[in-house]
């Protein structure tokens, strides 16, 4: 065991040191959520898409290299506000708020905002909706329904795509979305109304007073825009997806169909390669958070121990316990975001080593209380025998105490591994592909939502299967302890 | 030679030991005794420092115990037997009775195993020496704990209440095996409740009562001819029983 953990250590430091690789050429860097068809989307495994291209004829303008980074939408701000990515290009809608935290650079685009219902449905405008309308979280279509139609009740989505489902079932009787991609993906169950419910204009964000990149981003635009080169980016990807579509055949055998919605989420377009890194990613932080947990967490143990056993230490009890209650009364994600944005600021860093250090500093809290249990479960008739026999505190310890309270704290420990690994799925707020935004990424470019979502829910429990496995392993060994 | 000085115990503010002298000589067996909730067990606990003193001092052999300098060396020289036994459920009888002088360096591994082996024979219990505690009956593990705790070849040895947790048919095994460590000169102190124990087997008798040495003297002196109106009525109490 011991040395399959000092196995494991060693390879997660040469992977993280690889990781810190200095870069010598000057780059524009562009974030992005790269899941809105056609203006940022996966193809063969790299974000195209018409934001894309633009971003792509600012940066040769400025003779920078562009590199481009997909986060969670939300995170897009902070991203350029924080000084992480340049410039930030989401099919993003001006609002004031929005202006207060970051420039805007002249419009590329007016999209309508269009109501989607179900083709049964008799809803012919908005105000005929009795119902719940469903749209993605924290886009204009949200905003301008929570503003100008606060009796409605919104269901707010991650994903548009996770609208189009609940419209399907029937769970809302419509959704506000982005005309373009609301056209893509219609079918014959479903219809746009006529009449946009608004009309929404994009910008790209670029950190204020950064005159330079905002003044070389709107001559690029603007020369664009007037060229007409911009509808023909978007009518070059809209094609784009055409074609891939038709390389599916359609039938009505249920086999077929299953090989077909894997052939289109896994095997066309070499999708799989998401679901590979998605895995490994998941896999390293999660294995990092657990090996940074078990350290922390003990430290953590140990001093409440300490001062429990002694009432030494008390200042540093008094810290721990602080760190212990804010560490767990907070949310995961906010802590995830503070690393990040606030904590690493603007400097370089692996994302894999954020999502280890975010999850392992999370992870530590709850396995330091679970130790402290396990400390105090262990009888203090055979710890006051061992001090009589004048062994010390650490030797106490090591050989009397830490023996029975790993026995007793093994299955709530396991537990906490089994959580972390599937909360490691948040990682995705800061851009960090592991399994969960593998599969957004493919559904993002397939439109099936679900296929994917079961083939990584089959692999969390496959890599939470082994965890309980091995936990179940070593209870057996340390059966006599 | 071990000198109590004066010794005091607060629990916050409840006084459990008032100021407590005492010299225990080599050789000396020492039997206290006096009604629950006395201090009786926080005296015994307070020699080896179990228990920390809120005043007073413990002197052994001249060296004055001191929390922060020379426990661990004075605690080798005082062997103590508790009432639950103690044995460490995670170690065998044998890793049970090495482990501490094996790791204080009083002995290397194959001569710390041989001494535990002899040790074991003595007792009859040399076959279960692989075995865990909580598969042998409460006199066995009580005799474990009692070479345990000889192997550090102590100067003295504590008892608390050895043998109040036994079935009664394991009582005598144990006394038994005190007797014979008591054969060779070892200097014992012993709290119980087992009164024709301490009558039978002690050199001297202290009777405590609300944190103070009530009486002290000979087994006969304190069981025949008490002088003290609470001893008298502490004993009429017990032989009631």
């Amino acid at each position: 065991m011991k040395r399959i953990f000092k196995l494991l250590v060693i390879m997660l430091s040469i992977f993280l040191l690889s990781g810190c690789e200095t870069e010598t050429k000057d780059k524009l860097t562009m974030v992005t959520e790269a899941g809105f068809y056609p203006y940022e989307y996966y193809s063969n495994g790299e974000v195209v898409g018409v934001d894309r291209d633009i971003v792509k004829r600012i940066a040769e303008y400025l003779d920078l290299e562009l590199e481009i980074k997909d986060v969670h939408f939300d995170s897009i701000i902070s991203e350029v506000k924080s000084g992480k990515s340049d410039i930030g290009a989401a099919g993003i809608s001006y609002t004031e708020e929005r202006a207060l935290e970051v420039d805007f650079t002249d419009n590329y685009i007016v999209s309508n905002q269009v109501i989607i219902v179900r083709n049964d449905s008799l809803i012919n405008n908005i105000d005929e909706v009795s119902g719940k309308i469903a749209v993605q979280l924290g886009t204009t279509a949200d905003s301008y329904l929570s503003e100008n139609y606060p009796n409605i009740e919104l269901i707010r989505e991650n994903k548009f795509l996770a609208c189009i489902e609940d419209l399907r079932q029937s769970k809302v009787d419509a959704v506000v979305m982005d005309e373009v991609p609301a056209k893509n993906i219609m079918d014959n169950t479903m219809r746009i109304l006529e009449e946009p419910l608004f009309s929404d204009s994009y910008g790209m964000i670029v950190a204020k007073d950064n005159t330079t990149l905002l003044n070389a981003a709107n001559a690029v635009i603007n020369k664009m825009k007037e060229s007409g080169e911009i509808d023909a980016i978007l009518l070059k990807h809209l094609e784009s997806k055409e074609e891939t579509k038709e390389e599916v055949k359609e039938s009505n055998n249920i086999f077929v169909k299953i090989y077909n919605r894997f052939y289109r989420s896994v095997i066309l377009d070499g999708r799989y390669k998401f679901i590979i890194t998605g895995f490994k990613n998941t896999l390293l932080i999660a294995l990092g958070a657990v090996i940074l947990g078990i350290l922390l967490g003990t430290i953590l143990a140990l001093i409440r121990n300490f001062h429990d056993n002694t009432n030494k230490l008390k200042i540093l009890n008094k810290l721990a316990k602080l760190y212990i209650d804010i560490i767990r009364g907070t949310p995961s994600t906010l802590q995830l975001m503070i690393i990040y944005y606030i904590i690493f600021g603007s400097s370089e860093v692996n994302m894999i080593l954020v999502g280890i250090m975010a999850f392992g500093i999370n992870s530590s809290a709850y396995v330091a209380e679970i130790i402290r249990s396990g400390l105090q479960s262990v009888d203090k008739g055979q710890i006051e025998a061992g001090y009589a026999l004048s062994l010390n505190y650490r030797q106490v310890m090591t050989y009397i105490v830490f023996p029975q309270a790993i026995k007793n704290i093994l299955p709530s420990l396991g537990n906490e591994f089994i959580t972390l690994v599937k909360e490691t799925s948040i990682g995705a707020y800061i851009g960090i592909v592991e399994l969960t935004k593998a599969s957004d990424i493919i559904a993002s470019r397939t439109y099936d939502y679900f296929f994917p979502l079961i083939l990584i829910a089959i692999i969390y429990l496959i890599i939470t299967f082994i965890l309980s496995q091995l936990v179940a392993l070593m209870e057996k060994r340390l059966k006599n302890a | 030679m071990l000198k109590i000085k004066n010794l005091k115990k607060n629990f916050g503010k409840k006084k459990v030991l008032k100021g407590i002298d005492l010299t225990i000589n080599d050789g000396d067996i020492i039997g206290i005794i006096g009604p629950s909730g006395c201090g009786k067990s926080t005296f015994l606990r307070s020699l080896n420092m179990l228990e920390v003193p809120t005043s007073g001092s413990v002197i052994l052999d001249g060296d004055t115990i001191d929390l922060n300098d020379n426990l661990n060396d004075l605690r080798r020289k005082i062997g103590m037997v508790f009432q639950q036994f103690n044995l460490f459920n995670n170690m065998t009888v044998l890793d049970n009775i090495i482990l501490a002088p094996v790791k204080q360096k009083l002995m290397n591994k194959t001569d710390a195993t041989q001494e535990a082996i002899r040790l074991l024979k003595k007792i009859d219990l040399e076959d279960k020496k692989d075995n865990y505690p909580r598969e042998l009956s409460g006199g066995q593990r009580q005799r474990i704990a009692i070479i345990r705790a000889l192997i550090m070849k102590p100067n003295i040895m504590l008892f608390d209440e050895p043998t109040s947790a036994l079935d009664p048919e394991m009582i005598g095994e144990v006394t038994k095996l005190m007797r014979e460590i008591a054969k060779n000169g070892m200097t014992m102190v012993i709290v119980s409740h087992e009164m024709s124990f301490i009558k039978d087997f002690c050199t001297r008798v202290i009777f405590i009562d609300d944190g103070n040495i009530v009486e002290e003297g000979t087994p006969e002196e304190i069981f025949e001819h008490p002088k003290d109106q609470r001893v008298k009525t502490f004993l009429s109490k017990v032989k009631d029983i």
